[in-house]
């Protein structure tokens, strides 16, 4: 299993769709969510991951700017610094 | 020849039928055009998601698939994505004698969803054990009530219309139950399984989860795209309706105006007929 590693300079990519709206597609430096164990957050060099998501609000940090909208339920897996949110399965 | 009055009475009829023909054919396309760009992006969402729920693996005794009251029917069911009504051309007609290769009655039951494919079965003598109505939208509609029936089945396949173009739409057969079984047969690259990644919960309620959805997703998806195909079709089906109303329509335009030249033909020839008569007589009197 990879650890989690400093670096900044590295991003993520994230891919946020529900079955007819895409949320967000785009490079970000966090993203953050709930799941069954806590809230979570994602940063580059995260480890291969996939979760289900509890109610909850999702942020997607890319600089300053923050992209959040709330779920009912959700589907997340990373793999490769490579995020995708599946937004009500 | 037919009297021109006559023919002028078709022309309306045609040319009403033409005009209707339009409206059915400008429907339809709104209707593809509403439905199309929805269809489309679902089917990304839909292959974006199949492709990553594939990629686990998990003990297949612990899979929902095995678990107690799935398929524990020792049948297999065929479930017929049809139209809610008709005018929408050949499609389902085409559907169902693609159905019928692999219905056998002694181990098979049919689900159809629309009343178009119901009413084709009837007229075929052919059972079903369901019928659901299919409403016309452009977004995933509820199919928890068809899952609901389709669970205890061993095998479950669902056959629908499958839209490549305005002009070209196809039978299609998935396989729901087997596509999710064949999941754990091989570990070939890009697979997850929890030696290499975390799953939070654990990968079997992950999976629990997500098998019954992806199956719901996968019938919703069948159907939105089934729903693009009959409009494609309907619109395919009333251009060419359109057409032979056309070519109806200028054949009746040529016999109404050769009818009237031909009456006209007949009054000029009878008025001459009645002058030559006029001037004999008149020739008659005056000798």
């Amino acid at each position: 299993m990879r650890m989690a590693k400093l670096d900044f300079e590295e991003r993520i990519k994230v891919i946020a769709r529900a079955p007819f709206h895409v949320y967000y597609d785009g490079e970000a430096s966090a993203f953050s969510a709930k799941n069954a164990v806590g809230d979570f957050s994602i940063l580059p060099g995260h480890a291969d991951f996939f979760s289900m998501l509890e109610p909850c609000k999702v942020e997607i940090i890319n600089g300053e700017t923050i992209t959040s909208f709330d779920v009912e339920s959700g589907l997340v897996t990373v793999r490769d610094n490579l995020v995708y949110l599946f937004v009500n399965v | 020849m037919r009297r021109a009055n006559l023919v002028e009475k078709d022309m309306v009829s045609i040319g009403t039928l033409k005009d209707l023909t339009n409206v059915f054919e400008s429907l339809a396309s709104t209707q593809v055009a509403k439905v199309k760009n929805n269809a489309q992006t679902g089917q990304e969402f839909f292959n974006l998601l199949w492709e990553r729920y594939t990629s686990l693996r998990i003990d297949p005794r612990k899979r929902i698939t095995e678990r107690d009251g799935i398929g524990d029917l020792d049948r297999k069911v065929l479930v017929l994505l049809s139209a809610e009504a008709g005018l929408s051309g050949d499609l389902d007609q085409r559907m169902i004698e693609s159905m019928q290769t692999e219905y056998d009655p002694s181990n098979t039951d049919i689900v159809v969803l629309g009343s178009h494919g119901a009413n084709q079965l009837s007229q075929r003598e052919i059972p079903y054990i369901r019928l659901f109505q299919v409403p016309e939208s452009d977004v995933y509609i509820d199919v928890a009530p068809v899952i609901d029936v389709l669970m205890p089945y061993k095998t479950i396949t669902v056959y629908f219309e499958e839209y490549l173009s305005l002009g070209q739409q196809e039978v299609r057969r998935m396989d729901l139950v087997s596509s999710i079984k064949t999941m754990t047969d091989e570990l070939e690259e890009g697979t997850m399984t929890d030696f290499d990644t975390i799953f939070e919960p654990s990968i079997e309620e992950i999976a629990y989860m997500m098998e019954a959805s992806m199956m719901s997703l996968a019938l919703a998806q069948a159907i939105l795209q089934s729903g693009l195909a009959q409009a494609a079709s309907r619109f395919n089906a009333m251009t060419v309706a359109e057409d032979r109303a056309s070519d109806l329509l200028r054949d009746y335009t040529m016999e109404f105006h050769r009818a009237k030249r031909a009456e006209n033909d007949r009054r000029l020839r009878e008025v001459l007929v009645s002058i030559k008569k006029k001037r004999r007589e008149q020739a008659g009197s005056m000798i």
